[in-house]
């Protein structure tokens, strides 16, 4: 290393500049590990401090080789079982079935047809409005939420974020089936919307869209509140000391000072929420019934039921089209953010 | 500002003062400054306690707890029944554990999660190491890929492994489960892990190096003991991930025995089966554990932990 040699000299005799006797011998661009410790023409005092640059310059230096040869495995693994996987769906997605319902690939675009059919649109729709709505209604209950628990717990703060992390460790399946229990007919909900007369005998929950909504929103607002919480955490609170001095009242200081500081982890959150909401099969079929099926519950059925893989298959890559198109136009918006906060 | 001259002040009125004919003028001047109206702030700078938020807040956990409350509760009914409890009893339990599908699945699902464990530990934290120090083409790439099982959903993840053993003609049985699994668990680990590897100072490997030691034993012995809460945290919260997985393990089993997750997913969808409630209770009780676990290492290393290990950095 660099400094295993400049640190004699750094306390050794006084610099000795061009005419050092070590320079000569010294190739001029890569200084060697064990190489010299001042470049040519390199001014007064050694720097003790090696630039960060400096190891992507070498090209194959015996620490860049072990650095690689540690992310190799990993990295070979994931390429193999998981990219080179995304790539056969890829691929299948313009396949064939033969005779006996095996999939075949081929370069026909039928199955990207049949996704233009009616019955396929008003699922991908529905799925669609059913995971924003999902984001939203997670916003609208999240922002409460971490606003109290942020700015307002105290003491409780740490407690309480655990306490809403900790549900979400238990089995999504069984927090689901609780759910559906809980939302049945003569479930908890229900019963007490009936007591004060929002609801009567005839009113359902379960297998309904609302239905379906409400176990997304229960299943991942999770993933809100976290970058809420973070946000609204770091908030500096001068920012609304400073809306009160203004003559803000606290709505007007919520919405023009508070919301606009947290935007990222409101949009982060909004993220977080939209993808596994997307794909999630599991909340149609448990609360939904057979009339709210989501893009999630056609792909498992082209798999498992039906045996249509190259149209399972078609519609797995329209799915991460839209969900790609969501993230893309995500990280163009944080990197606008990210540029606007650094000018 | 506030502070107004007293000798300013206009005098009783009637009494001949030495403001003189001045004084109408100089009385409107002295008049109390705005800035005195101003609400009296908080000593922590925030506003009043938000009546709506409280309101919200508590609804949100009395929902949020609800249904796992009532799992927990209709684990110990004596009858079938999910609306009426009638008795305590742990019958549900007693059946779980005279269940041999459901055991076996238990056990198959606590291999699975030791091995996926153990794997993307071992991957995950040489792809971190690797990822932080490396620079070059190489970096880059392991750096996007490794991304992208996270945004990716998990439905997408099942249906593409299913496709890669489909495509190598592979039999589904544990193994492949195992494999999908530990894909699926590299990022987390590697996401965990990339900060923590990052905060290191790599001087201290270098005065390891200085003092003699090979780069591999700087890794072994200064730089992997500076990451172990992080590396225990994150197979803790591995292995806790994978023993609930669902999804993954649904599109990548065989027929038989089953993981655990998959079992209950087809009790739930065939039927109202009580033992569900005995099987998530305990599964719960786990969970908690582990991740009480997990949590508590960092703080054991004497580092502060808690929850930046789930929000990733």
């Amino acid at each position: 290393m660099p400094r295993t040699a400049s640190e004699p000299t750094a306390g050794g005799p006084s610099p000795t500049g061009p005419t050092s006797p070590t320079s000569p011998t010294s190739p001029p661009s890569p200084p060697s590990p064990a190489g010299p410790p001042a470049p040519k023409g390199s001014p007064g005092p050694i720097r003790f401090r090696r630039p960060r640059r400096r190891t992507s310059r070498r090209p194959a230096s015996a620490d860049t080789r072990v650095w690689n040869r540690l992310a190799l495995p990993g990295t070979l693994w994931m390429s193999v079982f998981f990219i080179s996987s995304l790539l056969l769906v890829a691929a299948l997605s313009f396949g064939t079935t033969d005779d006996l319902g095996n999939p075949r690939f081929g370069t026909t675009l039928d199955n990207i047809r049949r996704l233009a059919a009616p019955a396929y649109r008003t699922v991908m729709f529905r799925s669609l409005e059913y995971a924003a709505l999902t984001s939203v209604l997670c916003l609208l209950i999240a922002y409460p939420v971490a606003y109290a628990i942020a700015l307002h717990a105290g003491r409780l703060k740490n407690a309480l974020i655990a306490a809403i992390v900790v549900p979400f460790f238990a089995n999504y399946l069984v927090r689901m089936y609780g759910w559906s229990v809980v939302l049945s007919d003569d479930g908890p909900v229900l019963r007490f919307l009936r007591a004060i007369g929002l609801a009567d005998s005839h009113t359902k929950i379960l297998n309904t869209g609302p239905g379906v909504i409400a176990g997304l929103v229960y299943g991942f607002v999770v993933f809100m509140i976290i970058p809420l919480y973070a946000a609204l955490e770091r908030l500096d609170t001068a920012l609304i000391e400073a809306g009160r001095d203004l003559y803000g009242g606290p709505l007007r200081t919520f919405l023009f000072v508070t919301v606009p500081a947290t935007r990222q982890g409101a949009v982060a959150g909004m993220v977080l929420v939209f993808l596994p909401a997307m794909g999630d099969f599991v909340s149609a079929q448990f609360l939904g019934g057979p009339n709210q099926l989501m893009i999630g519950n056609l792909i498992q059925d082209k798999f498992f039921e039906g045996q249509d893989w190259p149209l399972g298959s078609a519609l797995t890559m329209l799915l991460m089209a839209v969900l790609l198109v969501g993230m893309f136009g995500y990280l163009r918006r944080a990197r606008k953010d990210e540029a606007e906060a650094t000018r | 500002m506030t502070a107004v001259d007293p000798q300013r002040r206009p005098g009783p009125p009637g009494l001949p003062g030495p403001d003189g004919p001045d004084a109408p003028r100089r009385r409107r001047l002295a008049r109390p400054p705005r800035l005195a109206r101003l609400p009296r702030l908080r000593r922590r700078g925030v506003e009043a306690r938000p009546r709506f938020a409280f309101v919200v807040t508590v609804l949100f956990f009395v929902l949020l707890y609800l249904p796992i409350g009532m799992v927990v509760l209709f684990s110990f009914n004596s009858q079938k029944s999910l609306t009426v409890f009638k008795h305590f009893s742990t019958r549900w339990y007693s059946a779980f554990f005279h269940d041999h599908v459901l055991l076996s699945s238990l056990g198959m699902s606590l291999k699975i999660s030791l091995v996926a464990m153990i794997g993307s530990v071992v991957l995950g934290v040489a792809l971190a190491l690797g990822l932080v120090r490396a620079r070059g083409r190489l970096g880059s790439y392991s750096g996007l890929i490794m991304l992208v099982p996270l945004i990716t959903p998990e439905i997408v993840t099942g249906v593409a492994s299913l496709m890669l053993y489909k495509g190598l003609d592979t039999t589904l049985s544990t193994g492949t489960v195992m494999i999908s699994e530990i894909t699926f668990s590299i990022s987390y680990v590697t996401v965990i892990l990339r900060s923590r590897v990052a905060a290191l100072n790599p001087e201290v490997e270098e005065a390891a190096m200085d003092l003699g030691a090979t780069r591999w034993q700087a890794v072994r012995l200064v730089t992997l003991p500076a990451l172990l809460p992080a590396i225990l945290a994150s197979a803790v919260l591995i292995f806790a991930l994978v023993f609930d997985d669902f999804v993954l393990a649904y599109f990548t089993t065989g027929v038989d025995p089953q993981p655990l997750a998959v079992r209950i997913y087809s009790a739930i969808r065939f039927g109202v089966e009580p033992t569900i409630n005995a099987v998530g209770t305990l599964m719960l009780a786990g969970s908690i554990t582990l991740i009480a676990a997990a949590l508590s290492i960092p703080r054991l290393f004497g580092r502060s932990g808690g929850l930046d290990l789930l929000s990733g950095d």
